[in-house]
């Protein structure tokens, strides 16, 4: 579990990891969040690719996030194991970052994809969104798994090309709160402000807690209920976009 | 225990310079077997075994160390952490006589990294190691090892072996990224070079000069490693 000073008395930043399979809007996701939230905290990102640093670059590009701020690291074809059985590449990318750009806020680190069962260590990050779309189909968030399961938050991405997959969105969301135990789920799409506004009081309230030492890092194993969900009635435990 | 792969030291990012290597040509006649064990020898004969002799060298000094300052040992890390850590000379001139054999920066960072990796989990595991080296430092990782294998009781021979070890057993296991095959038939390749590691052991165990660190380079291995450093399309970091 990660201390919140470090032995050199730095400051540590709020590390938010960003999971879920390749394609499902990850990077697009810290996109959206670099957008809303640049001005708010100090922001910086560190890009698990899987073959490219196409992730990072594609960030850099998106002029969200001074450039220098955002850093890929090689996984050597092994995603998985870079965010959980050995997340020493990512552990020191994120303290030079924070070193570098101290005082930084949010470090958000993007998982290079790979499958369901693929999240974050506690070691590496204090909290973690996982992403699913529903292009991936509605019955993904039944299947449920570690991820869908045990993470902080679950997007369900992309509800704008729901009716062009023949998704059923709230049904979807449903479905992922029952495997969730009342864990927070938000559908998202990038083109409905509203839902992005959710992401960002999300962002916001668990950067709150987390800095304020009030959130234990939990992943895969057994874990106690999380009692976030109400913190001054800014976390959403659900929403449901409206359909377009 | 040092020589598993699945010690969280971020092994899995390294190819010891097989993936530029094969992006220079090396296994694209379909003569896999031959380039890729051929390939681990080299580095066998050249690179690794300069990295042996120079863990050897440091697993010396370290145990020389203890040894000459058991009464005033500095505090070992975790106290807070904070106090200026200074190495002692001779490690200082073993990380220069490693430099001066290693002549790829790419290679160089590289290393540097890996140790700073190993001696983060040592700063856990083998706390003792902070005694040598300074703590969340990059130190060349031949250095670190030693300093391990020093405090963990190896022998110059154990130590020497390791470094052969894992630098063939990481080209071995890149190769079924890379050139993807059988995993069986990768093993045989890892088996057929193990008289090159005993040989590579002989030789450098012994050594207690630093002078006579072996500076064979394998400019190849070396330019490779450089185009790979700039390199967009990358699976693993050298
Ligand atoms: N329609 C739609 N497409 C999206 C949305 N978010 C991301 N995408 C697209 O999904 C694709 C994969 O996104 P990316 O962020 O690279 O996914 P990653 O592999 O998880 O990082 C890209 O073509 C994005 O433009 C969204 O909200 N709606
Ligand atoms: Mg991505």
């Amino acid at each position: 579990m990660p201390d919140t000073t470090r032995p050199d008395g730095t400051t540590r930043s709020f590390r938010l990891g960003v999971a879920g399979p390749v394609g499902t809007g990850k990077s697009s996701l810290i996109a959206t969040i670099c957008r809303e939230l640049a001005d708010e905290l100090r922001l910086g990102v560190i890009t698990n690719d899987i073959y490219t640093d196409e992730d990072a670059r594609l960030l850099r590009s998106a002029g969200v996030l001074d450039p220098e701020r955002i850093r890929a690291v090689e996984t050597g074809a092994c995603p998985h194991t870079a965010i959980r059985d050995d997340v020493t590449p990512n552990l020191i990318a994120v303290e030079d970052l924070e070193r570098d750009f101290a005082p930084l806020d949010v470090v958000l680190v993007e998982s290079g994809g790979d499958n369901l069962t693929a999240t974050f260590s506690p070691a590496l990050v204090d909290a973690q969104i996982f992403v699913l779309d529903v292009a991936g189909g509605g019955d993904v968030a039944r299947k449920g798994g570690p991820g869908i399961a045990r993470a902080d938050l679950l997007v369900v991405n992309k509800t704008d090309l729901a009716q062009y997959v023949g998704v059923d969105v709230p049904q979807m969301v449903a479905d992922a709160e029952a495997a969730r135990d009342g864990k927070p789920v938000l559908a998202l799409s990038r083109h409905d402000p509203e839902s992005v506004a959710s992401l960002k009081e999300w962002v916001l309230a668990m950067t709150k807690i987390v800095r304020g030492g009030g959130h234990t890092p939990v992943d895969p194993g057994p874990m106690a209920p999380h009692s976030h969900t109400d913190e001054n009635g800014v976390m959403i435990s659900h929403t449901h976009a409206h359909s377009h | 225990m040092l020589a598993d792969g699945r010690l969280p030291t971020g092994g899995h990012t390294q190819s010891a310079g097989l993936e530029p290597a094969v992006r220079a040509g090396l296994g694209a006649d379909g003569k896999q077997p031959a380039d890729v064990g051929a390939y681990a020898r080299d580095r066998l004969r050249t690179v690794t075994r300069t990295e042996a002799a120079v863990a050897v060298l440091a697993r010396h000094y370290a145990n020389a160390q203890a040894i000459t300052t058991e009464a005033d040992k500095p505090s070992p890390a975790g106290t807070s952490g904070t106090e200026p850590f200074v190495m002692a000379s001779r490690f200082v001139q073993l990380e220069s006589a490693w430099a001066a054999r290693t002549p790829s920066r790419a290679l160089r960072t590289a290393s540097r990294r890996q140790g700073r990796a190993y001696l983060r989990l040592a700063e856990r595991v083998w706390p003792d190691v902070l005694q040598h080296l300074p703590r969340d430092s990059e130190i060349a990782r031949p250095l670190v090892i030693g300093a391990i294998g020093a405090v963990t009781g190896l022998s110059p021979e154990q130590v020497a072996r390791l470094v052969a070890y894992d630098d063939a057993q990481t080209v071995i296991a890149a190769s079924l990224k890379l050139l993807p095959g059988d995993p069986a038939v990768a093993v045989t390749w890892l088996a057929a070079l193990h008289d090159d590691i005993e040989r590579l052991v002989n030789d450098v165990a012994p050594l207690t000069d630093i002078d006579k660190i072996p500076a064979a380079g394998a400019p190849l291995i070396d330019q490779f490693a450089e185009q790979h450093a700039i390199e967009r399309m990358r699976l693993f970091h050298a």
